[in-house]
């Protein structure tokens, strides 16, 4: 044991030492940091303020649309203050927010400030409005609203192609559309009775000018408030009341989404669940990368002893099984730290970044701390590593070149794949046929069980797969041993089938 | 540990050892073995089976049968701590330092984290790659890099070393460097057993000679015995006739080549002898050469065709 842990013990400092260390070590909680952080960014500053020519010749609906935009910048501005408000406000604010409606109607933002303002903390920071993300444009010069829409049009072209830019108080954009209702647009509106006659009338519409067809958010607030507005004029129209109507709208009945498994009380399906229940994969996906990660290593690693002839010296000092043991430990060691410092790293920025928005990050270490996810990936990892371990010493001590080595190990990452494909539906049902079966197979049991360890799989499976997976393990590295032992000193072609059975015998 | 003060049990006995590659005998029935603190020299052409050889003392391999001892025991593995092994294929971990490699081979073979750090810097120092220690070994050329190997293999001060092919790579002043820490290693009681294909180095260094070919030992003795397995020669150059010479009962056989004549005497005849005739029949000699065989001859008249007949290695 003295020499697998000397063995180990440069295995871990050798490749504690690599560049590819250090760059795994980092990149993960950099991807983990960076996917919580940058959607947060981006949805604050990422999109830039978009502007938009309206031309209204039925002077009829632009207010409409301008009201609807001018609503959601409000209701933007709301949620921010109300997350202020949450943040800087002290002692337990147990004022309830006010509606949209209730927002707008008693003064917006300043009046909502000035209300604050008495509770504030010291070290609160001064509120910072959100823009509005879409601004309306005036016309470019030579064109007016009563100019012929087909001009417009042309007109408009180059600068909505982003060949010529436009100026709004003095600055110089680029224009991200164009919206174009023609005059009689009131005869255009497609009622049921009229539906067949509208393809013989031509198609006169509403146009909606853009060459960013990603982002239709601007395109649906026009499409859905210019139809509410029809539809609101034509129950007036039919002399319906149009407050029932809204009323009536208004009304739903509850429904509520629960789940058998849990305790009484607390059956309700929340944001918690839903993590709870895609959580698993992102830790397959995380088990998977770090396995993977560490047998490349130790096929690198003991491919160079073999192509630099070291290993004859090595054997001359430690027993084969010795020198297997060492490595296992030491690149196993290797790996403990890349992974450990991950979960650490993901504790850290889920804690740090679950105060503000708290929409996502708080569920998700919620979820991290109640369950038994870290334990479980804990052990698949070590078992799961053991067994791909046998497997890459035993090939690794058959093959002289990383060149030859890379072949096999081609194959072996195929067969790694399987439980990548199987990831996003086995949540779906956890405790399937698809699922069982998967967890049968030892190479793929510490990936499928990963995946089903919260939906509570029967004892049965989750005791009998670890067994069956110690057991595997173990033969492997028997196997890996003997196969080892006589491999490690071969030069030449690798052994044929046959001839590795033979081995095993001796 | 003080040099001489070693039992007097042989540090290697080797008996009716055989190693099968399928059907292939790589080592046929060999026996030898070697006594305390003399230096052997383990020759042969290439595929004689010095290499199996070497690795079944180390149990590295295992023989088919036969058995050996190392050291007095069994298992050169029980006894790892006191051998040292440099193999004939030399490499290095390329990105570990010198001085981390010599330490870490040292640390396998038992000696303390510490003591080995500093006998890796002493090691390097007193063979000239002190500015080299704290750089990595693919920093090195090819001959460093295999001194910094042989440093490896002896920093724990072992009683006995195995060293295949120690010169082989190493340039002229390097291999006077080699012989050296052959020399060395045996005026302090160790053991070296080292294989080579330069007879020179062995004809220097050895006390001992083990000859083996196509897996069978050839012969084993120490370096006059060696000599003496051909017969003496002695070579005259003269205008005169030699007729007087092959009548003396000394002399076996007489050849000419050019003016040189070569006469190959009887075992344990006085080259003297042949002298004192020329002188009494008045042979007007222009050069007399007496000198030894070299290993080299010895070499080529054991092993003959068998040299270039060897086909596995």
């Amino acid at each position: 044991m003295k020499y697998s842990l000397l063995v180990a013990w440069r295995e871990y400092a050798e490749n504690a030492k690599t560049k590819g260390f250090w760059l795994g070590m980092f990149l993960v909680p950099l991807i983990i940091f960076a996917s919580i952080q940058v959607p947060m960014w981006l949805q604050k500053k990422g999109t830039p303020v978009r502007y938009y020519v309206l031309v209204d010749q039925s002077e009829s609906l632009a207010p409409v649309i301008e009201t609807r935009l001018h609503r959601s910048h409000q209701q933007q501005v709301l949620n921010e203050l109300n997350d202020y408000s949450r943040k800087h406000v002290a002692g337990t604010n147990t004022a309830r927010p006010p509606s949209l409606d209730q927002f707008i109607s008693q003064g917006g933002e300043t009046v909502y400030l000035e209300k604050i303002q008495p509770h504030l903390k010291a070290d609160a920071p001064p509120f910072k409005s959100p823009r509005r993300d879409f601004q309306q444009s005036p016309l470019p010069a030579g064109l007016s609203k009563d100019s012929d829409l087909a001009t417009v049009v042309e007109k408009l072209r180059p600068y909505l192609r982003g060949e010529q830019k436009i100026e709004v108080n003095g600055q110089w954009v680029s224009l991200s559309a164009a919206i174009l209702i023609p005059r009689d647009i009131e005869q255009q509106i497609v009622r049921p009775q009229n539906k067949s006659q509208r393809s013989a009338k031509g198609s006169i519409s509403i146009e909606y000018w853009s060459g960013n067809l990603a982002d239709n958010k601007l395109r649906d607030e026009v499409e859905s408030s210019v139809s509410t507005e029809i539809r609101r004029r034509e129950y007036l129209l039919r002399g319906m009341d149009a407050v029932a109507i809204r009323e009536v709208e208004q009304t739903y009945v509850p429904f509520a989404s629960l789940n058998p498994k849990k305790e009484a009380g607390q059956e309700a399906v929340n944001k918690i669940d839903v993590i709870k229940q895609w959580m698993p994969s992102a830790f397959v996906y995380l088990l998977w990368v770090s396995i993977f990660a560490i047998i490349q290593m130790l096929l690198t690693n003991i491919i160079e002893e073999k192509s630099n002839r070291i290993i004859e010296v090595l054997l001359s000092s430690v027993t084969p099984g010795e020198l297997m043991m060492g490595k296992l430990i030491g690149i196993g060691a290797i790996g403990l730290t890349m992974v450990g410092s991950w979960i650490i790293a993901l504790f850290t920025i889920l804690t740090w970044k679950s105060g503000d928005g708290a929409s996502f990050t708080g569920p998700l270490l919620n979820v991290l701390q109640s369950s038994n996810l870290i334990p479980m990936f804990s052990v698949y990892f070590l078992f799961g590593f053991v067994m791909y371990a046998a497997l890459i010493l035993a090939l690794g001590s058959l093959c002289n070149t990383l060149k030859e080595a890379q072949n096999y190990m081609g194959l072996i990452t195929m067969l790694m794949m399987v439980p990548m494909f199987t990831m996003t539906f086995i949540p779906k049902d956890p405790n399937g046929v698809l699922a069982r079966v998967l967890s049968w197979i030892p190479i793929y049991t510490p990936f499928i069980m990963m995946n089903r360890v919260m939906a509570d799989p029967p004892w049965f499976d989750l005791v009998g797969t670890t067994i069956l997976l110690l057991v595997t393990a173990g033969g492997a590295l028997w196997m890996a041993g003997k196969v080892f032992r006589i491999g490690i000193l071969r030069t030449g072609q690798p052994p044929k089938i046959l001839e590795m059975l033979r081995w095993l015998k001796r | 540990m003080n040099g001489n003060s070693f039992s007097a049990t042989a540090p290697l006995e080797v008996r009716g050892v055989t190693k099968l590659f399928g059907d292939f005998r790589a080592v046929d029935d060999v026996s030898f073995s070697l006594p305390a603190g003399s230096i052997y020299g383990f020759l042969g052409p290439n595929g004689a089976g010095k290499t199996t050889t070497i690795r079944m003392i180390l149990e590295i391999i295992k023989p088919t049968s036969g058995s050996i001892s190392v050291l007095g025991h069994s298992s050169a593995l029980e006894v790892r701590q006191r051998i040292g092994y440099l193999p004939e294929e030399k490499g290095l971990y390329k990105k570990m330092k010198c001085w981390s490699v010599i330490a870490y081979f040292a640390t396998l073979k038992g000696l303390s984290r510490k003591a080995a750090k500093q006998r890796a810097f002493e090691l390097l120092e007193r063979y000239g790659l002190k500015d080299f220690a704290t750089k990595p070994t693919d920093a090195l050329s090819k001959g460093m890099g295999q001194k910094v190997q042989v440093l490896a293999s002896i920093a724990h001060d072992p009683e006995f070393v195995i060293l295949d092919e120690p010169f082989s790579g190493l340039d002229p002043v390097n291999q006077q460097v080699m012989e050296d820490i052959i020399r060395d290693m045996a005026k302090r009681g160790r053991t070296v057993l080292f294989s080579t294909h330069v007879m020179q180095h062995a004809e220097r260094l050895c006390d001992h000679i083990l000859l083996m070919a196509k897996g069978r030992k050839i012969f084993d003795g120490t370096l006059a015995e060696a000599q003496r397995t051909i017969p003496r020669r002695v070579r005259i150059e003269t205008e005169d006739d030699i007729a007087p010479l092959r009548e003396l009962s000394e002399v076996v056989s007489v050849t000419k080549s050019d003016a040189l004549w070569e006469l190959e005497l009887r075992e344990n005849a006085d080259p003297q002898s042949i002298l004192q005739t020329c002188f009494a029949r008045g042979i007007r000699l222009r050069s007399f050469n007496q000198s030894e065989p070299t290993l080299h001859e010895v070499f080529m008249r054991l092993v003959g065709p068998d040299a270039k007949e060897a086909t596995f290695r």
